[in-house]
């Protein structure tokens, strides 16, 4: 047992002295060389070196295994200060949820729990095609988001019911939620409609000279017969100087091939854009 | 509104942009009080994926998801067509499955409370009503299982019966001799 101490004491001494500079760098070569030879220890020994004490002092010790502490080994807390889990849940403290939480949005607006069969049944016909036909864009898609929101709302509540076991409700959600696809219908058959003729005015746009589909420009140059124009001009400006003076004007001719059409002659201009 | 963030890199969370203007999907919210109040967890139509879930809670409900996990239910084999009230026999067919997603969320939500009173709903009639129609359903199968066990048992019986020679078979057929002609006087 005294052996194997010499043997680590004569390890620690074998270090290379700090001043010599030029050899430190052959340090392992040096070592056998420097160091004091032992000779009450056997130079050469078949058995493995064995050690008074394990180094370790945690060896054996470990979490997963459970092994738990060591003998005499001092923890930073003691068992006793340690909190108690609260398993039952009624001493638990409430959470308190979000005021501002999206998700009230899948439910009612006095964030009940489900609305009442009453409550559910209380709404009027879809909307019909007719009377979205007169309604912007903006509009149909607002009104399509309050569709799709308001069904998931049903069907959260159709969820919640069946948990529950609330009771009746099922025919007046699914009556409502009728309504709300025959109003998503209509939505979509008014936006069919306008697309088609759209598409049509397309079609016809393509052919049409007055027409620049090439997003240059102006989109709309009506051709007008610049005659019917300077016609309509004398009139117009003969009334007025009869009007005002007995003398006969002359007409200007230059104005009215400027390109740009004069506001004076609304009517040919709106018989062009009808034909 | 900021974007939302993952919670192991930090990165901002992005979404595609394909702008969906008429979405028809309907999504439900469930009731999960075993999960904590940072979770929710939602019936999604089979076709919605992670990345569709986290964009559309976004932007239609302004909720920030971190993570979420799938989940789809397969449903088992019912007895009948798909629809049917009374169901067929020997005619089998799967439900569709049921794509379950939770999310983890920013902020905590906590369900609002049950109602104290649950007459609007009329549920002891309702509760009532449902248990007598399962009594009269079971009560119908079993006499359905009686009746066929006797009808077992009877031609049970039978076979004994030939068997040890108590009864002899006989053709069910009657012999009544050979064909006579009945109307002899007429004249064709």
């Amino acid at each position: 047992m005294a052996a194997t101490p010499i043997v680590r004491f004569t390890w620690r001494n074998c270090i290379i002295p700090q001043a010599d500079t030029v050899l430190s760098f052959l340090a392992p070569s040096f070592r056998p060389v420097l160091c004091t030879p032992q000779t009450s220890i056997a130079q050469f020994s078949t058995s493995a070196r064995r050690y008074a004490r394990d180094p370790n002092r945690n060896r054996g010790v470990s979490a997963l295994r459970h092994t738990g502490p060591r003998r005499r080994q001092t923890l930073s807390v003691k068992k006793e200060d340690l909190p108690k889990p609260v398993l039952s849940r009624k001493l638990k403290t409430p959470v308190k949820g979000d005021p501002q939480h999206g998700l009230w949005g899948f439910f009612n607006k006095d964030r009940r729990l489900i609305a009442t069969p009453e409550e559910d049944l209380a709404h009027g016909r879809a909307w019909t095609v007719q009377e979205l036909r007169q309604k912007s864009w903006e509009d149909l898609h607002c009104l399509w988001w309050i569709c799709v929101k308001e069904r998931n709302r049903l069907a959260t509540e159709k969820i919640t019911r069946e948990q529950l076991k609330a009771g009746y409700g099922d025919f007046e959600a699914s009556e409502r939620d009728k309504t709300i696809k025959l109003t998503q219908r209509a939505v979509r058959h008014v936006l069919t409609e306008r697309w088609y003729a759209w598409e049509e005015a397309r079609k016809v746009a393509r052919d049409d000279e007055e027409v620049d589909l090439t997003a240059e420009g102006e989109a709309y140059i009506p051709q007008i017969d610049m005659d019917e124009v300077e016609l309509d001009e004398e009139l117009i400006k003969d009334e007025e100087f009869a009007a005002e003076t007995a003398e006969p004007a002359e007409p200007q001719h230059g104005r009215g091939r400027s390109g740009k059409t004069p506001q004076t002659t609304n009517g040919p201009i709106a018989s062009t854009v009808t034909e | 509104m900021p974007l939302p963030r993952s919670r192991q890199s930090g990165r901002v969370i992005r979404f595609g942009r394909k702008e969906l203007y008429l979405p028809r999907a309907v999504i439900a919210l469930t009731h999960t009080p075993w999960l904590p109040p940072t979770q929710a967890k939602f019936v999604v139509p089979l076709s919605f994926n992670k990345l569709d879930l986290r964009d559309y809670l976004y932007h239609v409900y302004g909720v920030k998801t971190m993570n979420i996990r799938t989940y789809i239910q397969q449903q088992k084999v019912q007895e009948g067509k798909k629809g049917e009230l009374l169901p067929g026999a020997r005619q089998w067919h799967r439900p569709r499955a049921i794509k379950k997603m939770t999310v983890e969320m920013e902020t905590p939500f906590v369900w609002p409370a049950q109602p104290e009173n649950w007459d609007a709903w009329s549920k002891d009639i309702f509760s009532e009503v449902s248990k007598s129609y399962n009594q009269t359903q079971d009560q119908q199968i079993e006499d359905r299982k009686e009746s066929q066990k006797k009808e077992a048992d009877t031609l049970e019986q039978q076979a004994k019966d030939l068997l040890t020679g108590k009864k002899k078979w006989r053709p069910t057929w009657v012999d009544y001799g050979d064909e006579k002609e009945v109307e002899r006087d007429i004249k064709l």
